[in-house]
C-alpha cells in the first residue's frame, strides 16, 4: 500500500512542477465553462425554468460541469497509450506492483490537483460574480453526490483504461482514444444536460454507463432526482463500475500476453 | 583560405537548479535559481579544405556544442567563427546548402515511410534538379550499399541500415563541410568499419572538410590524422594523432582471461590489476613490447582469452589534462 | 516560392503515406472530428426546438455562426497542425534539422504534419455554409458575401498569428506545451455569436482576445450588421497581430540559438 501512496506523492510533485501547463489547462477549462454559462444565461433570458431546470439549477449545472470534468473526465489515457507503445510498460511489469493500482494512484494525484483548482475557480466565481448558485437542500443529497462523484471518477478511469489498452494490439490507438474522449463529452452530459436531446436518444443513453459520469451526479446534487431514486442510480453506477473494472483487468491481462515490446 | 576558422570562441548558457522533494517543487513554482555554465571556453583553431579532423573529449566537454555552433544551430557568446566565409549563425541559404550535420542519436528520416521519401523531400529542400538528385543518389546508394533498403519503411531498418540511410539523406546535396556527431555510436564493429570507410571515401572524392566527434578511439585512429581535444570547454590539444598517441598513450592494455587458477605470486610479478571477479587481468604494456609480452603470456599461462586494447579516451584526456 | 510549394507538396504526400500506414488511428481521428461538428450542430438544432431565437438570432443565423467558426478553426488547423507537435519536434531534435536546412523552419514546423482528414472535414462544412448563406436570401455574388469571405480570411490570418506565437513559445520555453490546447478551449467561445456573452464580455472578446472579430464579425457583415469602422478595425488588427507574431517567432529562434546547448 505504501508504494502506491509514494507513487501518488511523486506524481503530485510532478504535476505541480509543470506549473505553466497546469495553469493553461485550467484556463482552458474556465473558458469553456464561461462560454457555456453565458450561453445558457442568454438562452434563459425571460424564463424561470427550462426543461424542468430552474434558473439557478441550470446555471449550477454548467458550473458543476467544471468540477465533474476535472474529476470524472480527466485521466492519463494518452500517457498510458504512450507508455504501452514505447515499451516503457515493461519496466513496470518487472516490479512487484499492480499496474492498475499504480495507474490509479497517478490518476488520483492528477485529479486531486485539478479538483482543488476547480473548487478554487468556482469559489472565486461565487465571490466575485454572485451567480445564482443552487445549494442542496439536504445533507443526504450532498453525500449521495459525493458518492456518485467518486464512482464516476472510477468508472471513467476504467473506461479510459480499456480504450488505452488498445495500444497493446495496434500502434494506432490514438485515434480511438481521441474519438472516445469527444464522444463521451456529449454522451455524459458534459456539454449540456441530456434533457435537451429528444426522448428516444435520452432513453438509449440511459442504458449506457455514460450519463453516470456527469449528468447523473450533477442531477443528484441539484436534487432533481428523488433520494430513493438516487440510491438506485448510485447502485447502478456501482454495477457499471464493477463491470468495467473487471473488463479492464481482463483486457489488461490479455494485452500483456500479446505484448511484443517495441522500441529500441 | 581556411574552410573553417575559429577564434576565441566562447559559449555560455544558463541552467536552473531545482531543490529535491515535494517542498522543493512547490517552491520552484514561485522562484528559481540560475547557474551559468561555460560550454566552450575560448577555443581557436583552423581547418583547411579537405581536412579530416577529429574532435575528442569526454561527455560534456563541449564537442557537440562546438559542432552546433559551426553548423549555425547555436550563436556563440563571443569570438569569431567563419565557415566557408560565412558566419554560421546567420543561417544564410547559400551557407546551409554547403554544409551538413549528422547527429548519431537523431534522425531526420521520417519513421513510418521509406527512406527514399525523405531523400525526395531533401531534394526539394535543397533545390536539387532531378539530374543532380539522381546522380548524387546513385553514388550514395552504391557507396553505402543501400539498394535493397530504399523502399523499406525506416522503422523496419536495423540501426546500421538506418545510419547509412541517414548519411545518404545528409549528403545528397554534396556539402563541402560535413559535421558528424558520434556517427558510430551504438553500431556494431562491422558497421562501424563500414561507416568509417564511407567517410574516408567521401572525403577523398569530394575534398570535403570533415569534422567528427567521438569518444571512440578507433574512429579517430582510422580516420583522423589530426585531432582536437576538448576538456571542460577548453582546447587542450591540437595536433597530429600519432604523436598524441606516442606521447600520451605510450602503453597499450592487454586484457587476459585466465583459465582456471593461477599462482598469485606469478600474477603479482606481472604487475597487472585484477577485476573484481579475479578472472580478468589488465596489464599496461609499452607499445613496442606488446607482441612480445602477449606471446610470453600465452605461452606461460593458461589463457582463455587475450585482447589488446587502446587506452580509453578518458585516460588519455586525464593524462593530458594533468600535464597541462 | 515554387520551392516552398514543392516542399509542401512533398511533406503532405509523406504525411498521407504515414497516415495510410495506420488506418485505424486515422479513422478514429476522423470520426472524432466529425463527432465534434455533428453533435454540436445537433445540439443547436435540439435547442431550437425549445426556443425561437438566441440573442436575437434565428436558427439559421445561429448555425451560420457555428459554421463560420468551424471554417476558421479547421483552416487554421490545416495550415498549422504541426504546431501541436512543436514541442516534440524541438525536444526530439527535428527542429534542429529544420534550422540547419535551407528552408524556413517555421514553415517546416507548421506544415510537416499536414492532415488530409482536416481538409476532408472542411468540405462538408463549406457546403453546409453555402447552403445556409443561400437560405438567408442574400446573393452569393453580393458585396455582403464578398465581405463575409474577406473577413473570414482575415479571421484565418488572426488564427495564424496565434499559432505562430505558440510556435515561438514552443521553441523558446520547452515548458508551455499546453498553450495550443488553451487556444482550442478559448476558441470554444467562438461557437456562439458574441452577443451571447453580454456587453462587457463582448468588449473583451473584441479587443483583448479577438474571437468575436474572428467568428462573429464575418456573419454580421453578411447580415448587413457590421459598420465600416469595425471592418477597418478587423483588418488592421490582423495586420498588427501577424507582424507581432512573426517578430516574436524570430526573437524566439534567436533566443533558442543563443541559450540552448
Amino acid at each position: 500500500m505504501k508504494k502506491y501512496w509514494r507513487a501518488y506523492l511523486i506524481s503530485l510533485q510532478e504535476t505541480l512542477q509543470r506549473r505553466s501547463s497546469l495553469v493553461m489547462d485550467r484556463l482552458g477549462g474556465i473558458a469553456v465553462m464561461l462560454s457555456l454559462y453565458y450561453f445558457w444565461k442568454t438562452l434563459l433570458l425571460g424564463r424561470t425554468s427550462f426543461l424542468g431546470y430552474s434558473y439557478s439549477q441550470m446555471l449550477t449545472y454548467v458550473l458543476g460541469m467544471n468540477i465533474l470534468r476535472s474529476f470524472a473526465l480527466t485521466g492519463r489515457g494518452w500517457e498510458l497509450v504512450g507508455e504501452i507503445s514505447s515499451g516503457k510498460i515493461s519496466s513496470y511489469l518487472v516490479r512487484p506492483l499492480s499496474y492498475h493500482g499504480y495507474a490509479l494512484a497517478l490518476d488520483l494525484s492528477q485529479k486531486t490537483v485539478h479538483l482543488f483548482a476547480a473548487f478554487f475557480e468556482i469559489g472565486a466565481l461565487l465571490i466575485f460574480f454572485h451567480p445564482p448558485f443552487y445549494w442542496p437542500k439536504s445533507i443526504l443529497s450532498l453525500f449521495l453526490f459525493a458518492g456518485a462523484l467518486l464512482t464516476a471518477s472510477l468508472l471513467f478511469f476504467f473506461l479510459e483504461f480499456i480504450v488505452s489498452s488498445l495500444a497493446f494490439w495496434t500502434s494506432e490507438s490514438g485515434g480511438p482514444l481521441f474519438f472516445f474522449e469527444l464522444f463521451i463529452q456529449f454522451a455524459a452530459g458534459a456539454f449540456f444536460p441530456l434533457d435537451v436531446l429528444p426522448r428516444f436518444l435520452q432513453k438509449v443513453l440511459s442504458l449506457s454507463p455514460f450519463p453516470y459520469l456527469v449528468f447523473l451526479p450533477i442531477n443528484i446534487y441539484l436534487g432533481r432526482v428523488g433520494e430513493g431514486r438516487a440510491f438506485q442510480d448510485l447502485l447502478i453506477s456501482f454495477v457499471w463500475t464493477a463491470v468495467f473494472g473487471a473488463t479492464s483487468v481482463y483486457v489488461w491481462r490479455k494485452g500483456l500476453l500479446s505484448y511484443s515490446a517495441e522500441g529500441g | 583560405m581556411n574552410a573553417i576558422s575559429v577564434n576565441s570562441l566562447q559559449k555560455e548558457y544558463q541552467v536552473f537548479n531545482r531543490k529535491p522533494g515535494l517542498w522543493g517543487s512547490l517552491g520552484s513554482v514561485f522562484w528559481r535559481e540560475w547557474n551559468k555554465v561555460k560550454a566552450v571556453d575560448s577555443i581557436s583553431f583552423q581547418i583547411g579544405e579537405g581536412e579530416l579532423v577529429g574532435f575528442l573529449g569526454a561527455n560534456g566537454a563541449g564537442k557537440t556544442t562546438t559542432l552546433k555552433i559551426l553548423s549555425g544551430l547555436l550563436t556563440p557568446t563571443s569570438g569569431q567563427v567563419e565557415v566557408l566565409g560565412f558566419k554560421p549563425w546567420r543561417r544564410e541559404r547559400e551557407f546551409q546548402k554547403r554544409i551538413s550535420l549528422v547527429m548519431g542519436q537523431r534522425t531526420q528520416l521520417w519513421w513510418e515511410i521509406p527512406a527514399q521519401e525523405t531523400f525526395r523531400l531533401n531534394q526539394a529542400v535543397y533545390g536539387l534538379s532531378d539530374k543532380q538528385y539522381q546522380e548524387s543518389l546513385g553514388e550514395l546508394v552504391e557507396m553505402l550499399e543501400l539498394k535493397d533498403y530504399l523502399a523499406v519503411p525506416v522503422k523496419k531498418l536495423s540501426l546500421g541500415q538506418r545510419m547509412r540511410a541517414e548519411l545518404a539523406a545528409a549528403l545528397l546535396h554534396r556539402p563541402k563541410i560535413l559535421l558528424l556527431d558520434e556517427p558510430t555510436l551504438g553500431l556494431d564493429v562491422v558497421m562501424q568499419k563500414k561507416v568509417r570507410e564511407f567517410i574516408l571515401e567521401y572525403n577523398k572524392k569530394w575534398r570535403a572538410s570533415i569534422l567528427l566527434t567521438s569518444h571512440n578511439m578507433d574512429d579517430l585512429t582510422a580516420l583522423c590524422p589530426r585531432v582536437l581535444i576538448l576538456e571542460k570547454g577548453k582546447l587542450i590539444y591540437d595536433g597530429n594523432l600519432e604523436s598524441l598517441i606516442r606521447r600520451y598513450a605510450e602503453n597499450k592494455i592487454i586484457k587476459i582471461v585466465f583459465e582456471g587458477d593461477v599462482s598469485a605470486s606469478k600474477i603479482a610479478a606481472l604487475g597487472g590489476t585484477f577485476d573484481s571477479q579475479k578472472t580478468t587481468m589488465l596489464v599496461s604494456v609499452p607499445r613496442a613490447d606488446v607482441s612480445k609480452k602477449a606471446a610470453f603470456l600465452l605461452s606461460s599461462f593458461p589463457v582463455a582469452d587475450l585482447t589488446i586494447e587502446e587506452p580509453s579516451v578518458d585516460e588519455i584526456v586525464r593524462k593530458i589534462f594533468s600535464k597541462t | 516560392m515554387k520551392k516552398y510549394l514543392l516542399v509542401w507538396w512533398k511533406m503532405s504526400s509523406m504525411s498521407l503515406m504515414a497516415q495510410v500506414s495506420h488506418p485505424l488511428g486515422s479513422i478514429g481521428f476522423l470520426l472524432g472530428k466529425i463527432v465534434r461538428v455533428v453533435f454540436f450542430f445537433a445540439f443547436i438544432i435540439a435547442i431550437f426546438r425549445h426556443v425561437k431565437s438566441l440573442a436575437g438570432y434565428s436558427l439559421e443565423e445561429t448555425a451560420l455562426f457555428f459554421l463560420t467558426f468551424n471554417i476558421v478553426d479547421i483552416s487554421a488547423q490545416i495550415l498549422f497542425r504541426g504546431i501541436y507537435n512543436a514541442r516534440r519536434a524541438v525536444t526530439e531534435g527535428d527542429f534542429d534539422f529544420y534550422l540547419i536546412q535551407p528552408c524556413s523552419a517555421l514553415f517546416r514546423l507548421s506544415l510537416t504534419t499536414f492532415d488530409f482528414l482536416d481538409a476532408l472535414t472542411l468540405l462538408p462544412v463549406l457546403w453546409m455554409t453555402l447552403d445556409i448563406l443561400d437560405r438567408l436570401s442574400v446573393s452569393l455574388f453580393s458585396l455582403r458575401a464578398f465581405l463575409y469571405l474577406l473577413l473570414t480570411l482575415n479571421a484565418v490570418a488572426i488564427a495564424s498569428s496565434f499559432h505562430i506565437f505558440v510556435a515561438g513559445l514552443a521553441v523558446r520555453t520547452q515548458e508551455l506545451e499546453n498553450t495550443i490546447w488553451i487556444y482550442r478551449d478559448i476558441m470554444f467561445m467562438g461557437r456562439f455569436p458574441s452577443e451571447v456573452y453580454g456587453p462587457m464580455f463582448q468588449l473583451f472578446l473584441t479587443f483583448v482576445i479577438p474571437i468575436a472579430v474572428m467568428t462573429t464579425f464575418p456573419v454580421r457583415a453578411f447580415l448587413g450588421l457590421l459598420s465600416w469602422k469595425w471592418m477597418g478595425y478587423s483588418f488592421s488588427l490582423s495586420t498588427i497581430l501577424m507582424g507581432a507574431s512573426f517578430w516574436f517567432w524570430k526573437s524566439s529562434v534567436r533566443q533558442y540559438t543563443s541559450s540552448s546547448s
